[in-house]
């Protein structure tokens, strides 16, 4: 019972984090159909942000979640107006490599500036602090991460599905042309879901960076999960992308206790059953 | 008249030789060494200061240094070479095996350079070191641990540094030393509490062949292995991971992981509130620069495996001079990595000054002839000289040794020697106190 409630527990939060990540990607694919490679490197851009505003600012890091959210929309929207805009018109490959090639850029010009070492945040109000729970001792900066991203989801899901704004996002991302016959300004919903995408993880990073370490190479741990992640709850679906991401949470946790040399496979496992069985993903159109 | 003719003949035959090979004449101006270390990707912090600690040596061998007592830094290049001077060409591995031994096959044909450095990780220097014996030149590895590597009977691969199996002797002699009463500051400690050994080893060659080496003596000196976890190495989350430790309740936590994976292992034992009373890490991860600047306080107690402390200039006034000359140079101290790479290039200058040529051949018997003595290295070894210390092993220097050091008030703390006792500059902190 013990070692059920402890595997759970630190299976969700994990997966709590890894959705976060993802959600920004799940945005952007959704809308244009564009894998964003740069993704994990504008989670690093996030960690860096924090780690910033902690060192040279008087202010806790927690204050720098807004400049995170800000760093990452304006990281997002100039993106896509200097680059991604261009490379759409390509072939799909020039797409591909495209943002290949930014995220090679943004992580090696952070290399340039900040050297390869591994930091961390070593102070502020969420930084070390644990709880203790009856069985588990959680991290009080993961269990923020977990709401924040519970918020988060609910925001952007409420956005899609409720708003006008919504509403015009996702009928570009079903069919753009007939979203500008219909009047919306398709340019403009792409550069949104791409601000909004580099600003929820953004944010993600700002809260990683309470609790884990910064290097510019970060991304790479992430980024791997965060397409399976997209991939197995559904290209361009919020809560299918909630969902996938509790369940990778989860299998790499229990698999890593039983067999932490393949925990990872298992994830791609999943991955690679749900490519098969269900191209779309659990709720992907 | 013909006398004359054949002069001139002469005269312009030799003038034309001169001018058209003028390298038949001239002395060898600099000496190209390969250096191959993982410079990007997640073990570019490591392989930064690997290369900072080679450029020193290199440095300290062209220039000169009258006030460091040792010969290189009176020679001002390679005194039998006619002072040709050491130029080190630096290729990145990517951590990558394939791509490292693809380094080394460009640096052999296209760079020329006449012989090879590094690469750090076992992996890399396994598969490099094969180009190095294809080729025919000398693969001198200051740096890889993997027992296996010095068992393959190479005859173009030599090894300076000790290989595992002495560092985790050194662990044992450390645990058993404790039961017996004798480790600093501490009294007998009963077996029973430390005989238990939780291990997490990355799934490296290098991870792997700790864990072997961990659990071979572990049998051999009657400790029980209660949890040994293989996982994968840059994991992402190592939760599950610390929490199998935690719960198998041993007296003693070992890992042997690279940098990253040993910040977040000691983040997550501090989360998890875990409360072994020792914990160890086999060198790599738990020795770099960013693992205590990272994590500040949070390393106080932890024991690592090393070669070099900082300490050591209390009865190394050498060691003293050179870390003093590395600190000006990056800010840090010499961690036991990058005095290796500092010693690798040592041993490429005495073994380029002694064979007086750059011919492979006399390379080899220079290497093989090789002893440096003690009082000329930086680490607390017996010297350097190339034999087969255990079993199977062949060019493997057999002179070298291990310490066990302990991070005791950071975060402007030091490392203190406490292992071998005979050199220890602090009392143990024991039991492991747990963190705030």
């Amino acid at each position: 019972m013990e070692l059920a409630v402890q595997l759970i527990t630190y299976g969700l939060l994990m997966g709590f984090i890894f959705a976060f990540i993802a959600l920004g990607l799940a945005l952007i694919f959704g809308v244009m159909n564009i894998v964003n490679f740069a993704h994990g490197e504008f989670l690093m851009i996030g960690m860096y942000v924090a780690l910033l505003i902690s060192s040279y600012l008087p202010f806790d890091p927690l204050f720098s979640l807004p400049m995170a959210a800000v760093v990452g929309f304006l990281l997002g929207t100039v993106s896509y107006r200097y680059l991604v805009q261009y490379i759409l018109r390509g072939p799909m490959v020039a797409q591909l490599f495209g943002t290949f090639g930014l995220m090679l850029f943004l992580r090696y010009l952070f290399m340039l500036i900040f050297g390869p070492d591994v930091r961390s945040i070593k102070q502020g109000i969420l930084v070390g602090k644990t709880l203790s729970l009856g069985w588990v001792r959680l991290d009080v900066s993961k269990i923020v991460s977990a709401g924040l991203c519970l918020l988060l989801f609910a925001f952007v899901y409420w956005m899609i599905n409720r708003t006008k704004l919504g509403r015009a996002l996702k009928a570009t991302s079903i069919d753009a042309e007939a979203a500008r016959y219909m009047g919306i300004d398709t340019e403009k919903m792409n550069t949104l879901a791409w601000g909004v995408g580099g600003a929820t993880v953004g944010i993600a990073g700002g809260l990683l960076a309470h609790f884990y370490y910064i290097t510019p190479t970060i991304g790479m741990l992430f980024i791997l999960i965060a397409f399976a992640t997209v991939a197995l709850g559904g290209f361009g679906s919020i809560l299918g992308t909630f969902i996938a991401g509790l369940i990778i949470g989860l299998i790499q946790v229990v698999g890593g206790h039983y067999l932490s040399e393949l925990k990872f496979t298992f994830v791609y496992i999943a991955y690679f059953l749900a490519v098969v069985l269900r191209p779309r993903g659990f709720f992907g159109w | 008249m013909r006398s004359k003719n054949f002069v001139l003949f002469l005269f312009v035959s030799i003038l034309s030789v001169l001018i058209v090979s003028p390298t038949l004449f001239a002395q060898v101006k600099e000496v190209k060494i390969g250096v191959i270390l993982p410079l990007s990707g997640a073990l570019a912090p490591i392989g930064k200061s690997l290369k900072e600690g080679a450029e020193l040596a290199a440095d300290i061998v062209n220039k000169k240094y009258p006030e460091i007592d040792i010969p290189i830094a009176k020679w001002e290049g390679i005194p039998n070479l006619g002072g040709a001077k050491i130029k080190l060409i630096f290729a990145d591995s990517r951590g990558d095996p394939g791509w490292g031994a693809d380094q080394a096959k460009r640096l052999i044909e296209d760079e020329k350079v006449i012989g090879l450095l590094g690469a750090y990780q076992s992996s890399v220097t396994k598969t490099a070191s094969v180009e190095a014996e294809r080729a025919g030149i000398p693969f001198i590895n200051p740096d890889s641990t993997s027992p296996a590597l010095s068992k393959r009977g190479f005859k173009w691969f030599w090894r300076v540094t000790p290989h595992e199996t002495w560092f985790t002797a050194d662990l044992f002699d450390l645990l058993d030393g404790l039961v017996k009463g004798k480790a600093p500051g501490v009294g007998p400690v009963p077996k029973e509490k430390i005989n238990t050994l939780a291990v997490a080893a990355e799934n490296t060659e290098w991870g792997a062949a700790s864990l072997a080496e961990i659990e071979k003596f572990a049998a051999e000196r009657g400790y029980k292995i209660v949890e040994a976890i293989k996982y994968p190495h840059k994991a992402a989350d190592l939760t599950s991971e610390t929490r199998r430790m935690i719960v198998s309740k041993a007296g003693c936590f070992l890992f042997a992981p690279y940098v990253a994976d040993a910040i977040l292992f000691v983040k997550t034992m501090k989360e998890m509130k875990a409360a072994p009373l020792f914990i160890w890490g086999q060198n790599a991860g738990f020795i770099e620069a960013d693992f205590y600047k990272t994590l500040g306080a949070d390393v106080n107690g932890i024991l690592t495996r090393d070669l070099f402390s900082p300490e050591l200039a209390k009865v190394k006034p050498v060691a003293g001079q050179l870390n003093a000359m590395y600190r000006k140079m990056t800010g840090y101290d010499f961690s036991g990595s990058s005095a290796r790479d500092f010693v690798g290039v040592q041993v490429w200058a005495h073994v380029l000054n002694n064979a007086g040529s750059t011919s492979p051949e006399a390379l080899r018997k220079a290497l093989n002839e090789l002893f440096i003595p003690p009082e000329q290295l930086i680490m607390p070894w017996k010297g350097v000289k190339f034999g087969s210390p255990f079993s199977g092993d062949t060019q493997q220097n057999e002179l070298g040794s291990g310490v066990i050091n302990q991070y005791q008030g950071y975060p402007d703390g030091k490392l203190h020697i406490i292992y071998p006792f005979e050199f220890a500059t602090s009392k143990l902190i024991y039991p492991f106190p747990g963190w705030k």
